[in-house]
């Protein structure tokens, strides 16, 4: 529960940025909260943005700072992605896992390669992201080879104490993930952004009885939807630049509190019904 | 764009305490054995009914009973040996003694990580004495932590 309110509270903080980004005005846009608002003319050549498309190579380091405080497991992973448009750009991350865990009745080991692949959406304005900035979601497919053993199992019942093991064994897992997320350039090529992780397992391999606890790439896998974060250290390698048309908006009304209509005193009765 | 930058930094740090916080272990609230269920059932009306007094211990364990005169009893719990492929029980119901052997499989299960593994059974065969009970089938072979009737003893 917790840590659900975690990724809440995270999400939250997302929106919250994507609302300032889509609220906060462009210096070079028009002024046009006022009776005076310009209105384009119908020649005038469609405005464009230069946007730079990119190949990113990103590190995360949240796992290597989790290893720091917990030395049972470690994650360690990086992508890379290309810039298709201003809009989507192809993922492609690649991550090595290392699990440990033990408690009074049992201890498991597991560890293994995993990828993951798929599309990530900016859902930023080209004017506003312009390369540097992006805020979206990614839509993945993750495969995770992973081998997993079980050294010692015990319990205790009233006949004793029943011990046993279950051998290393590997498997293949299946699932899909959401990722939103936020990136900003710190200076220069460098970036630094976040996204959590929201998955969905689809296999997890291991018979019924036995499946693994943990998946490298996945997480816990008691349950079948499993959620992470990750922090990356991204490197932008900017290849070609684009011109983006940028939708213009549209002209607004003249406002009625602006413009009061004679004799008309609070200025608007051509709402009011007869 | 500053804001940007600042928000980054921001929800960068508070996920970092969110993560922290989130990472506490959790605990177990399942049942972590798994017993053959034996409810009790009255030969002559053929309905579920509790004994007037039914004891119950492995056979050469005397000394430690899983259940003493117990009244009131329509089901009783039977624990296995994981170590073995069978079990012997002496039971007494109504102050008659009878011998009850379970022969089974085991393996181990996964419950959930904060609980860890537990040992299921298959349930091959039951056999028991006829001085009391009269007689005893299997009605789920599958031995669990789940609340599941595995036998049925008529007396």
């Amino acid at each position: 529960m917790k840590r659900t309110y975690a990724y809440i509270i995270s999400l939250l903080a997302l929106i919250s940025t994507s609302d300032i980004v889509a609220q906060k005005p462009a210096a070079s846009e028009p002024h046009n909260g006022n009776i005076m608002a310009h209105k384009p003319a119908a020649t005038e050549p469609p405005d464009t943005v230069v946007f730079p498309l990119a190949i990113r190579v990103g590190i995360d380091f949240a796992g290597p700072v989790i290893y720091l405080t917990d030395k049972n497991n470690l994650t360690a992973e990086g992508y890379l992605s290309a810039d298709l448009n201003e809009k989507r750009s192809l993922l492609l991350g690649v991550g090595y896992a290392n699990y440990k865990y033990s408690q009074y009745n049992y201890s498991y080991r597991t560890n293994g390669m995993f990828i993951r692949a798929g599309v990530d959406f900016n859902l930023l304005k080209p004017k506003t992201s312009m390369g540097k900035y992006w805020a979206g979601v990614g839509l993945h497919y993750g495969i995770s080879v992973f081998t997993y053993e079980i050294p010692e199992l015990s319990q205790e019942n009233y006949w004793g104490m029943t011990t046993s093991s279950v051998p290393s064994q590997a498997h293949w897992g299946h699932f899909i993930e959401l990722t939103p997320g936020f990136r900003a350039q710190l200076f220069g090529n460098l970036s630094l952004g976040w996204s959590l992780g929201l998955r969905k397992m689809i296999y997890s391999g291991g018979s019924k009885d036995t499946r693994p606890i943990y998946i490298p790439g996945y997480g816990l896998s008691a349950n079948t939807f499993s959620t992470g974060i990750n922090y990356f250290l991204v490197w932008n390698f900017r290849y070609r630049k684009i011109n983006v048309i940028i939708k213009k908006e549209p002209p607004q009304e003249p406002d009625e509190d602006v413009t009061p209509q004679p004799n008309s005193g609070s200025g608007n009765n051509q709402k009011m019904e007869p | 764009m500053r804001s940007f930058r600042n928000l980054l930094i921001a929800s960068i740090l508070a996920g970092f305490f969110l993560l922290a916080y989130s990472c506490t272990p959790g605990a177990c609230f399942d049942e972590t054995n798994a017993y053959m269920k034996a409810s009790l059932f009255l030969d002559s009306t053929g309905k579920q009914t509790a004994p007037d007094s039914l004891s119950l211990w492995g056979t050469g364990m005397d000394t430690s009973k899983i259940y003493d005169a117990k009244v009131s009893l329509k089901q009783a719990f039977l624990p296995l040996d994981g170590s073995s492929v069978k079990c012997k029980f002496t039971i007494m119901i109504n102050g008659v003694y009878d011998t009850l052997t379970a022969w089974y499989s085991t393996f181990p299960h996964l419950i959930s990580k904060e609980c860890g593994y537990t040992f299921y059974h298959n349930l091959d065969s039951v056999h028991t004495t006829n001085h009391k009970i009269i007689k005893i089938s299997i009605t789920k072979n599958s031995i669990t932590n789940q609340i599941e009737e595995n036998i049925r003893i008529y007396y």
